[in-house]
């Protein structure tokens, strides 16, 4: 369940809300982060993450640096100006979708 | 544990031989990779590094790296296209416009002047005109690429032009078309476009390369750290 469609459509979401929250993150950071967030229910395949970052750093909402780490280079993602107004659209957007979901899947009965 | 020198560069290989050829790409993915398995060494230390590489390559996929070899060429061959248009525009700008109009009056005039049937061989001669030059250049960019230890996916964009030589291919299908056109007005829109085709083609060919290094610097961060090593 936990890479079902229903994640699908909101990784981008995952990725802008993490890196609003933590500044500037790595690829293999943002998988983990997110399986130990969601407590392992949800992970982010590589294959999936990777092109959604980069189409990200395209639409000029993620900015990249790169810096030594050990002996390998690490590139980092952080959001830009832009990316930082439009995370804040996509969290409304998704929260507006979680409710309507709500009352679809469980809409309040009552007979009075 | 912390990888070796050694570990990494045979990380490197790996991605090669999962058909990864830029280093920009290879680069994340060796992080990637390397991070993963110093997890899992550090988890279960009886792991060799092999198995370890082995079952974090699983994680991608059937498919490998090839979703993120393919998604990142559609972004970058955007990104290619954007450069093009930025260097491009400035032939509709103030100063290159005059340029541009006096190249157009001049085709004008030619296929006014020359006999009517012969049109389309003078649009042909003209393209290959372009051509004969800007192969030479191709190929010189060829060359250095080839040479190259290193290569940038953006770069090998700049230097080879994709698609140029089938936006080419087309002007050459004039040939075969004959045409006798005598009103002024389709002439002057033949003539505009054919010099609007060839300034987009100069500017591939002659006006991007050479900025090739700067417009890498623009994209790859860890480009110019890459250059004093």
């Amino acid at each position: 369940m936990g890479n079902s469609k229903l994640y699908k459509g909101s990784l981008n979401t995952i990725i802008l809300k993490l890196l609003e929250e933590q500044g500037k993150m790595y690829g293999y950071e943002i998988t983990q982060k997110v399986k130990n967030l969601s407590k392992g229910e949800l992970n982010i395949t590589e294959g999936a993450l990777y092109p959604a970052l980069h189409k990200l750093e395209a639409d000029g909402l993620l900015d990249v640096e790169v810096e030594k780490v050990d002996n390998r280079l690490r590139k980092y993602y952080k959001l830009t100006e832009k990316g930082e107004k439009e995370t804040v659209n996509r969290l409304a957007e998704l929260e507006e979708f979680i409710r309507s979901m709500q009352n679809l899947v469980n809409p309040n009965w009552s007979i009075e | 544990m912390k990888l070796t020198e050694t570990q990494i560069q045979e990380l490197y290989k790996f991605t090669r031989a999962h058909f990864v050829y830029h280093y920009d790409l290879q680069t994340e993915l060796v992080d990637h990779l390397a991070g993963g398995i110093e997890n899992q060494i550090a988890k279960n230390p009886q792991l060799s590094f092999q198995e370890a590489l082995h079952k974090e390559f699983k994680k991608f996929g059937i498919f490998g790296f090839q979703d993120v070899v393919e998604e990142r060429q559609k972004v970058l061959s955007k990104r290619y296209w954007k450069i093009i248009l930025r260097f491009y525009k400035e032939y509709f700008t103030l100063p290159k416009i005059a340029l541009t109009l006096l190249l157009s009056v001049l085709l004008f005039l030619v296929l006014k002047t020359i006999p009517l049937g012969y049109q389309n061989y003078a649009i042909s001669i003209l393209f290959v005109l372009f051509l004969i030059p800007s192969s030479i250049k191709m190929v010189i960019y060829n060359r250095i690429l080839k040479k190259k230890k290193r290569k940038w996916m953006l770069e090998e964009m700049l230097l080879n032009n994709i698609g140029a030589f089938n936006f080419i291919q087309l002007p050459i299908q004039f040939m075969n078309i004959r045409f006798e056109v005598v009103n002024p007005y389709i002439l002057g829109i033949i003539s505009i476009f054919s010099v609007s085709l060839l300034l987009l083609f100069y500017v591939m060919v002659f006006i991007i390369p050479p900025k090739a290094e700067e417009l890498l610097a623009e994209t790859y961060p860890e480009y110019k750290l890459m250059q004093s090593v």
